[in-house]
């Protein structure tokens, strides 16, 4: 492990489907306790670029670093043991399974050997409430099934899911783009929470107003490529919002309208 | 809770009109005690018999329940007829409910011997008297029962083969629409030792299926234009046997074991050769009364020796008499 | 590592207990509500007591041998597709495994001489494969298990009477009680105990359905089992093996499917090469009655062995009561009705208790 070097680097990295080019040439960097946000379109490649960083797809071209190790996931498995989790958007629970069982889903405590390995669960309701206790909700009933809760409260608990399993990057993909308002912002919460505890987070996102108030980077992809990379800082939330959203384009075809109303007058 | 209270009201109430439906709508085998309107002859006795067969709820098991039942109320006492469906396991858990129940007698047929030796050794261990009835005639008295009631199947095979070969058929094909069942594989060895020519066994899906049934003997027909004869060993079979024939084109002649309404008229109208006739309304009504008579008097039916009850034949001769008879379910 | 403070980052509000009004105390009753088995528990007392009351034989021990009988037959095989069905899929061949099970043990042991306890063992390690097939296949072609077994169903069917037509010359399979062995089998598997005559197969179900509850409960198989039927994508991507769960579960469903079949054979000491066929549904009823969704992700072991148990006391229930066995099909599904009914109304009105 290198000292001093960033907890993700990803340089110059493509992929390709066939003829279509859904990455070209995309590079960023994700340190310890820090949000990158990742912005674009739908169609901009944010799917596909974290399908690659968790392990799903293969990249074509570039190359990836963890603290300053190169590193190739072949499968989701390797991603998941290597530290980076990633948090899908709709699929994240099992809404049918109560709220310990779908957090130790996949890793459960185990007490004893052989025919008689049976899991701990006393030790996983403890363990699931004190790790949502961080995250700031009080689990009265484990057994609740995770179906019941609402949609932040369920990144909540993956979230806090992915923190406790030791995950060093946390990718979170388009988290707030199925809630409401006050959800969205209970989730945003979670986020600069998992930031407190050292795990560096990759924000996906086409809403740049959720993105601004908790990045530290951000970075826009259109068309697969990246537009632009800025600092905190570095770019104010206007300018943001305008790159985003085809700034260029709205003015124009404002302009345009514009001229067609004065035409017809 | 009002909907807790009305999903248990409306199920009582259900449960209660089917027992009330089943109990009076067929005055045959109602609940407990005998003693029905009109017997007038005999004072009612307090005696059950159950009736166990293997029948699927075909029209040659439904002779025999009419059968059954109609000596429970000439002799006065309750009859309990059970199907097992043509499945052994379920015919020995039903023979085992009626040594549970204590009936005074027990009559089944035995398509497996095997299948049913244990529980008819409960029976006779628990001093119920069996009779075997339809199937299991070499099994009989090693089983424990008594007396047998049936139709040699290989002796009425080699009739009804001899009798087409007579009428000058050369290939036979005989269809076998039931698994597992020795007597009607001893009908087909039978026939074939009877016709003498070429004669082939055809397996077919059976009763709970006619129609595919029908497209068996159908393709069997078109595939093979030299078979000339075909026989059933089930009524419903020999109809579907019968428009298989016509719709293949062929000029077979066809006959069958066992009768039913359509098939004596079928007989009459020439479609169907002849039918051999086992009477199974006897199979369903000698042993209630041997059972019966066992249970009043001690006494015992056949020297050891099966009573028979076929073959019989109908054919065009005789088919308009038993007509009127088939058309009321007791032929 | 950069110190997020000297960035202009709005200030962390500190993790205070956020108490969310939805998620309340849960009462004992509520827990005890939420449980899948509870339906087909009230629906089984009430069955039992309705037909112990209304017959005279019903309610003795010597009748509850009758139809723990039924059950247990039955309730084998249930327990393991209620376990499939909560992990997503469906086996229709279940049924009629039971059938090739009990032929080619039999064939094992009267046409190629084996003794009774190699034919057995052999037999389960072939219902295994035929398990493996069935999974591998859905999860290969990803289509519906539904269809996938409904292929294997026919060709064990056909399999069935092909076979044993063409080594017995019959459709039956025959002599099993002369084979070496089968004393000790019969005893083990297909016997009884007690002067009641209680089936030994009914030893066995209780015991499979202990061991799947536990199984379901608390190892993580069990977790695994929920989670590939709540959400296989879900399950997939937190890590777990998805395809070898459901393979597995196959393989357990073939498996005591062949074990009922092994021990019908061996009670009757004989096999009927139409064994079986049916049966497929009547363990899915009684996965459902137990309170198994259609689509997976919920239910239980200890609710399919009561659904089971309601179909055998049905069964027996409607023999006592001496009705026209005519209607018995009517009764058995009016009964089957009902039990899904009250199944589901206790489920929804727990999860309305939830408040």
């Amino acid at each position: 492990m290198t000292a001093g070097a960033p907890l993700l680097e990803i340089e110059h990295v493509s992929k390709y489907f066939g003829n279509v080019i859904a990455l070209n040439d995309v590079s960023t960097t994700v340190e310890d306790g820090q949000v990158t946000c990742v912005l674009g379109d739908n169609g901009a490649g944010k799917s596909t670029f974290i399908k690659i960083l968790s392990g799903v797809h293969r990249r074509d071209e570039g190359e990836i670093r963890m603290a300053g190790e190169r590193v190739d996931f072949a499968s989701p498995r390797e991603a998941k043991e290597a530290g980076i989790a990633t948090v899908f958007q709709d699929l994240a629970t099992v809404p049918l399974m109560s709220i310990w069982r779908n957090f130790f889903l996949g890793s459960e405590p185990t007490r004893g050997v052989g025919p008689l390995r049976r899991i701990d669960v006393d030790d996983a309701k403890r363990t699931m409430r004190e790790e949502m206790r961080r995250m700031g909700i009080d689990v009265r009933d484990p057994d609740q099934p995770v179906g019941t809760l609402s949609g932040g409260e369920r990144q909540a608990v993956a979230i806090a899911r992915a923190i406790h399993f030791g995950a060093r990057v946390l990718i979170l993909d388009e988290p707030t783009s199925a809630l409401g308002v006050k959800q969205s912002g209970i989730v945003l919460r979670y986020i600069v929470q998992a930031r407190e505890r050292g795990v560096g987070v990759i924000f996906i996102s086409h809403n740049p107003h959720h993105a601004y108030p908790v990045g530290d980077r951000f970075v826009i992809l259109n068309r697969g490529k990246l537009q632009g990379s800025w600092k905190r800082g570095e770019i104010s939330r206007d300018e943001l919002v305008q790159m985003m959203a085809g700034g260029a384009e709205l003015d124009e075809l404002t302009h345009e309208l514009e001229q067609e109303l004065q035409k017809s007058q | 809770m009002r909907r807790v209270l009305q999903i248990v009201l409306a199920a009582l109430l259900v449960l209660g009109m089917a027992a009330f439906t089943a109990g009076c709508g067929d005055d045959d085998d109602g609940g407990d005690g005998g003693g029905q309107e009109d017997v007038s002859l005999t004072q009612g006795r307090d005696l059950t018999i159950a009736v166990i067969t293997h029948g699927q709820g075909d029209t040659f098991w439904a002779v025999a329940k009419k059968g059954a039942e109609q000596a429970g109320k000439d002799m006065g006492v309750t009859v309990k007829y059970s199907e097992s469906d043509n499945d052994p396991q379920k015919q020995a858990q039903l023979i085992d409910s009626a040594v549970t129940e204590k009936v005074n007698g027990i009559a089944t047929s035995v398509p497996s011997a095997d299948a049913l030796r244990d529980s008819l050794k409960k029976a006779v261990d628990a001093g119920i008297p069996v009779v075997t009835l339809n199937s299991g005639q070499a099994d009989s008295a090693e089983l424990g029962a008594f007396a047998h009631v049936g139709q040699d199947e290989e002796v009425a095979g080699e009739a009804a083969g001899k009798r087409l070969a007579e009428g000058g058929s050369q290939k036979l094909i005989c269809v076998v629409h039931e698994q597992g069942n020795i007597g009607l594989e001893q009908r087909c060895a039978g026939a074939k030792k009877g016709f003498g020519g070429e004669v082939e066994n055809l397996q077919v899906k059976g009763i709970t299926d006619i129609s595919t049934t029908l497209t068996e003997i159908q393709s069997k027909l078109e595939s093979d234009d030299s078979i000339d004869a075909v026989l059933s060993l089930n009524p419903d079979i020999a109809v579907a046997a019968r428009d298989a024939v016509r719709g293949a084109g062929s000029e077979a002649k066809v006959a069958t074991f066992d009768l039913s309404g359509d098939v004596v008229k079928a007989v009459k109208d020439g479609e169907i050769e002849f039918a051999v006739d086992q009477q199974q309304y006897l199979q369903g009504y000698l042993p209630v009364v041997f059972l019966t008579l066992y249970n009043t008097n001690n006494n015992t039916v056949g020297g050891g020796l099966p009573v028979l009850t076929g073959p019989g034949f109908v054919d065009k001769t005789n088919a308009a008499q038993v007509e009127k008879l088939a058309e009321e379910g007791t032929r | 590592m950069t110190n997020p403070a000297t960035t202009a980052t709005p200030p962390t509000p500190p993790p205070t207990s956020v108490v969310d009004e939805r998620m309340a105390r849960v009462s004992l009753l509520t827990k005890l509500l939420r449980r899948p088995e509870l339906g087909a528990l009230l629906a089984a007392a009430a069955i039992g007591l309705f037909f112990a009351v209304t017959t005279d034989e019903f309610g003795t021990l010597d009748g509850a041998a009758n139809w723990t009988d039924v059950a247990s037959t039955l309730g084998i095989p249930a327990v393991a597709v209620a376990l499939l069905m909560i992990g997503g899929e469906f086996d229709l061949s279940a049924g009629v495994m039971t059938g090739t099970a009990g032929l080619f043990m039999g064939i094992l042991a009267t046409e190629v001489g084996m003794d009774m306890w190699p034919a057995i063992l052999l037999t389960l390690v072939a219902a295994a494969a035929v398990g493996f097939i069935n999974g591998y296949m859905v999860v290969r072609t990803k289509l519906p298990s539904f269809i996938v077994t409904l292929a294997t169903f026919f060709v064990l069917q056909g399999v069935n009477l092909g076979v044993t037509k063409s080594i017995t010359g019959t459709v039956r399979v025959d002599g099993l009680a002369d084979v070496n062995g089968y004393d000790s089998a019969f005893n083990l598997l297909g016997g009884s105990f007690s002067s009641y005559d209680y089936r030994v197969s009914v030893l066995w179900w209780v015991g499979i359905t202990i061991l799947a509850t536990w199984v379901l409960a608390r190892t993580r198989a069990g977790n695994w089992i929920f989670g590939v039927g709540g959400d296989a994508v879900a399950a997939r991507n937190i890590g777990v093996p998805v395809s070898r769960v459901k393979i597995a579960l196959f393989m357990t469903t073939a498996v005591c499917a062949a074990l009922a079949g092994i021990m019908v054979a061996l009670r009757l000491a004989s096999v009927q090469a139409s064994q079986g066929v049916g049966d497929e549904f009547n363990y899915i009823i009684a996965a459902v009655v137990g309170g198994c969704l259609l689509t997976g992700g919920f239910g239980s072991a200890v609710g399919a062995a009561l659904g089971a148990l309601i179909i055998g006391m049905a069964f027996i229930g409607i023999q006592f009561s001496g009705w026209n066995t005519d209607w018995r099909y009517l009764f058995l599904g009016v009964i089957l009705l009902i039990a899904v009914l009250v199944n589901n109304f206790v489920r929804r009105s727990a999860e309305g208790a939830r408040k």
